[in-house]
């Protein structure tokens, strides 16, 4: 929070007496428009009979958790294994794309490009309607794991690269004036450095593999959506269920969140180098 | 005092580079002895970082060519990362690794590049540490240090490797004044004991009082060499007077 907050004093300057009046109206009024809304909300529910029991009464049964709680496992079992391999996969694309080699290359920036522009339902069409016509089945999981995996990796590649671009270039010249090898470099110089610096973007984007996996509805694994839906259809109710699901992916996202603020704190954004260069 | 040695370490002949339309360093010709100090000054720009640089080829040349105990700098690949292995060099941003304690700054080329074990290793380097008085920092990471603490790490990390000689490119530059002379007492230690060194600075009384030649450059060449005190009493140049009298008062 206190980033917030210094970055709010670097991008301000401190409100003086007639400010912090025009601040506290705003306040007030902006506090009473989100009461009005809501209420407006609740009259909107009311007045549609969303707010009848039949509803909401099947959340007070077990099963109905039990069914949700299976879809959840579901669903993170999916964004887990396949933030997984996209981070695996976008640090072997990141590092081809930065090697010397020219070949190797230009095929990993054409392979991130591809991945990162095509939209994530598309690859999960060509491993469900294409891929099986060649005789190569695969289990639901896969054919919704794998494709949100490979469109996850191409924005990761490039998340990495960015990384790797903000380590200051001293840092290099100072491994190379120690004679150590490119390798070496990259493993235990350029690397440790450059994750440190995209943990915020890297968890962002992991938010990102976690929606993916709503699709999964096509391919018909159990994940959260699609039990939800299996609900909707016994119990017919379609606001509720969706509210409640709405929920749970904000927590599972709130939750990836924090892990990243964690993270970052952690590592410490004091061990990033922040020297400026200033060659002669 | 001059060197009467004669054994040169490093030799430069007929070294040219261009940064495109720009000639930064012109037919240059330079021997370092070994155990002598050599101070580059000269105005900013004039390429003497440049020139410093390309002695353990952190930049390439376009022709000419540069020994090392008499071969030929070594391209790319192991082979010239055995080679700057021996040369030590100190940047005027510091470079201490980030992401590694002070200590750990000390032993990663040790262990990383000599394979030594990092217990025997990590003797040396809180040796060395003390030596240049900042073993109580040892576990710190860099932005915790001053600027001055930092440079003597960056030091004693170079020293870490035996370097056969050292690089110093505009060492205190990026220091508060306070700190200079502690970076500066350091290096003229290390001259005493005999390290081989060339220094790219703006510090005319270390030049003066630490150096056994002053190399002039400007517009990338190479105007006029001399021993410090010859150099600084009666300049030969137009430009190198220029340059004294420019920066008299300092």
């Amino acid at each position: 929070m206190s980033a917030n907050i210094s970055m709010r004093d670097a991008l301000y300057e401190a409100p003086g007496p007639k400010t912090q009046r025009r601040v506290r109206i705003g306040t007030a009024i902006s506090l009473v428009l989100l009461v009005a809304f809501i209420a407006f909300v609740i009259r909107q529910f009311y007045i549609n009979d969303q707010l009848n029991p039949k509803y909401w009464s099947f959340f007070a049964r077990w099963t109905t958790w039990r069914f949700l709680l299976k879809g959840f496992i579901g669903t993170i079992k999916v964004a887990f294994a396949a933030g997984i391999i996209a981070m695996a996969l976008g640090l072997l694309l990141m590092l081809g794309r930065i090697s010397p080699n020219k070949v190797l290359s230009a095929t990993c920036h054409v392979i991130t490009d591809l991945f990162r522009s095509l939209p994530s339902l598309l690859l999960i069409y060509f491993f469900f309607l294409v891929i099986p016509k060649y005789g190569i089945r695969m289990p639901a999981f896969w054919m919704i794991t794998v494709p949100v995996a490979l469109a996850a990796s191409g924005v990761l590649a490039e998340v990495f690269r960015a990384g790797v671009n903000a380590v200051p270039k001293g840092q290099v010249e100072a491994a190379m004036s120690l004679g150590m090898t490119h390798g070496k470099i990259t493993r235990k110089i350029v690397l440790p450095q450059a994750l440190r610096i995209v943990i915020p973007s890297l968890v962002s984007q992991l938010v990102v593999v976690v929606k993916d996996t709503t699709v999964a509805y096509v391919v018909s694994y159990p994940d959260l959506m699609q039990n939800a839906r299996v609900l909707i259809s016994n119990y017919d109710a379609l606001v509720s269920m969706y509210f409640v699901v709405a929920l749970i992916y904000i927590a599972i996202n709130y939750a990836t969140n924090q892990f990243s603020v964690y993270l970052a704190e952690r590592s410490g954004t004091q061990v990033l180098s922040r020297v400026d260069e200033n060659p002669v | 005092m001059p060197i009467e040695t004669a054994e040169p370490i490093i030799q430069m002949r007929h070294v040219d580079k261009h940064y495109g339309q720009l000639h930064v360093l012109r037919d240059i010709n330079l021997d370092v002895q070994k155990g002598e100090v050599v101070v580059l000054i000269g105005p900013s720009g004039s390429g003497k970082s440049t020139l410093c640089r390309t002695i353990n080829r952190l930049e390439t040349i376009d022709s000419g060519e540069i020994l090392f105990e008499g071969k030929p700098l070594p391209q790319e690949g192991k082979e010239l990362a055995a080679l700057r292995a021996e040369i030590g060099m100190v940047f005027q941003s510091f470079n201490l690794f980030a992401h590694k304690t002070i200590l750990d700054n000390v032993t990663m080329g040790p262990v990383e590049v000599l394979h030594r074990n990092r217990k025997d290793a990590e003797a040396e380097a809180m040796e060395l540490l003390a030596r240049v008085g900042v073993e109580a920092q040892a576990q710190k990471v860099p932005a915790q240090l001053s600027g001055g603490q930092q440079q003597r790490v960056a030091i004693a990390r170079s020293l870490a490797m035996h370097p056969k000689a050292m690089l110093f490119d505009e060492p205190t530059s990026a220091l508060d004044p306070e700190m200079i002379n502690e970076v500066l007492e350091v290096m003229v230690e290390l001259a005493q004991e005999g390290m081989t060194m060339v220094v790219v600075t703006h510090e005319m009384n270390f030049a003066r009082r630490v150096s056994n030649r002053v190399v002039f450059m400007a517009d990338g060449q190479i105007v006029e060499q001399n021993t410090p005190d010859e150099f600084f009493d009666h300049p030969q140049s137009a430009r190198a007077k220029d340059f004294l009298d420019s920066i008299k008062g300092h």
